[in-house]
């Protein structure tokens, strides 16, 4: 049986360019008719550009047919998270503060997507300036999870996963600075990855924490989200926390299974530190003993704590993030919704001292993952603790949210990828994170490619 | 509110803050306490915070 086009990867679309079986035009019309099925359910898109991407599916056409191939992108559809600029495009942050502002030139990730050839296919829901949500007091509704759209599709970079989740397009950009890409990745069952700090520019991003922020891929195969950060990698020296390094190929190490690689498994995050969801345990062992019928030797290794890590993590966060809205907050406090405001204030009230104080003590926390990646390939350990709870129910979804094991890997700015290790009791995606030594994302890329072939879970799809 | 902390909000420019959301303001106090209770801040000199993040030189 012959997929249907919304569920079809970016490998696959690729391919059938090639084949000459499928055109940009005929998919992207597809894809248009998914969403006006789909947006008023799922709230993916805060702003559709539905005519700039045809224009550009109709130039990629014309070029695929005349044989002049970009790339592996090449006329393939993106949705872009709302805190991050497309030329002529408004970026809102998914905020009042922000509404009325249109970017005058694309992110460096952006402007590296269009030279791929991919077709931007408009702005993505986020919670408010990547950090308050959930919420209801915003000018734009949140967006839901396609699993079942009663409940949350995690975030900051919410759109993005539900539109990928929901075969809207099958590749976003997200951000992640205390877990946002991972997060909407573990509870929409997708694979979500936070490149290792500097890999990926951050020009052109609206920032919410200078030294964690991270942008990434959002897809629905660990091949498409090499193949997409094969496109944003790179030194850009407009970004000052830019890595001099060289981009390469993500996916040189796909298929090469795991026989033989250490991986060190973080079972105290999800066994003591905040005790997961029975659902979430159970998928994580499973995930282990796949791992370990292909070859791979794991074995269980300790860091420190899960509290250190988020302390650290808020600390830097909330510090950084009340220099970037200081001014707002004092003269426009109204004009937040109330998460973002009650995340965002607490930085007013610590010192310099605190500042540094979690700064000396993030070098000795990277220091502590280092260490173990000595010894291991790639580290696991969870990701989301919890299925995601109701939308409606803010008690729970504020619960929930907290216990996760991705800020640690923020603090450090190692490479960490969550993916769909499962389904709850209840229908719902649980997950597992794979995290690996600095600039060796192609091995985490690797490891989660060769779980993912084996599990199968990519090719289960919400029933929506 | 512990008035402490109303002179801090003023202190920072907040004033408008703390008159339309008040327990915004008590909120953010107390968990700016709660966040940099849970880590231990080294105490060897020697523990720079420099560079604040810059992966290439971890390794």
């Amino acid at each position: 049986m012959t997929t249907p086009l919304h569920w079809r990867s970016a490998t696959e679309i690729a391919k059938a360019y090639a084949a000459r079986t499928l055109s940009p035009v005929e998919l992207l019309t597809a894809l248009l008719e998914r969403i006006d099925q789909l947006q008023p359910k799922l709230n993916a898109f805060i702003h559709l550009d539905a005519g700039a991407a045809m224009a550009a599916a109709r130039v990629a056409e014309a070029e695929l047919s005349q044989g002049r191939v970009r790339g592996p992108l090449h006329g393939i559809p993106v949705g872009i998270k709302d805190i991050i600029d497309v030329a002529g495009l408004p970026t809102t942050g998914h905020s009042k503060i922000l509404v009325g502002n249109i970017a005058k030139q694309d992110a460096t990730c952006v402007a590296k997507l269009r030279e791929a050839g991919a077709i931007i296919l408009g702005k993505l829901s986020t919670h408010e300036f990547a950090i308050g949500g959930p919420s209801f007091d915003l000018p734009f509704p949140p967006a839901r999870n396609p699993w079942n759209p009663r409940h949350h599709p995690g975030g900051s970079s919410s759109g993005s996963g539900a539109g990928v989740c929901s075969g809207m397009f099958p590749l976003a950009l997200g951000t992640d600075t205390g877990g946002s890409i991972r997060n909407p990745a573990s509870v929409c069952g997708i694979v979500g990855l936070k490149p290792t700090y500097g890999l990926v520019s951050r020009r052109g991003v609206f920032p919410l924490a200078f030294t964690l922020d991270h942008v990434g891929p959002m897809t629905r195969t660990v091949a498409d989200n090499a193949l997409l950060l094969n496109a944003l990698a790179g030194h850009d020296p407009l970004d000052p926390g830019s890595a001099a390094t060289n981009a390469r190929n993500f996916g040189a190490q796909l298929g090469r299974g795991v026989k033989g690689l250490r991986i060190g498994f973080v079972r105290h995050f999800h066994e003591v530190d905040l005790p997961a969801h029975p659902d979430v345990t159970a998928a994580l062992e499973d995930a282990e003993r796949i791992l370990q019928a292909e070859g791979a030797i794991v074995e269980t290794v300790t860091l420190p704590t899960l509290s250190e890590f988020a302390g650290v993590n808020r600390v830097i966060l909330c510090s950084e993030g009340w220099s970037i809205h200081a001014p707002w907050l004092r003269e426009r406090p109204q004009d937040y919704g109330a998460l973002a405001r009650r995340r965002l204030l607490p930085g007013a009230f610590m010192t310099a001292g605190d500042y540094v104080g979690a700064q000396r003590r993030r070098a000795e926390l990277i220091a502590a993952v280092n260490d173990k990646l000595r010894d291991y390939d790639v580290l696991m350990c969870a990701s989301s603790m919890d299925p995601a709870s109701e939308i409606e129910d803010a008690a729970e979804t504020a619960r929930t949210y907290a216990r996760q094991a991705r800020a640690p890997f923020n603090t450090t700015g190692h490479p960490a990828l969550a993916m769909m290790s499962g389904l709850s009791r209840n229908g719902l995606p649980v997950s597992v994170q794979f995290v690996g030594r600095y600039f060796e994302d192609a091995t985490v890329l690797r490891v989660a490619e060769a779980y993912e072939q084996v599990a199968g879970w990519h090719k289960k799809h919400p029933p929506i | 509110m512990d008035p402490l902390v109303a002179a801090l909000a003023k202190a920072t420019g907040l004033d408008k803050c703390l008159a339309a959301f008040p327990e915004d303001i008590e909120a953010a106090a107390s968990q700016a306490l709660g966040h940099t209770d849970a880590f231990k801040v080294p105490t060897s000199p020697a523990a720079e915070p420099w560079p604040p993040m810059r992966a290439e030189d971890a390794l």
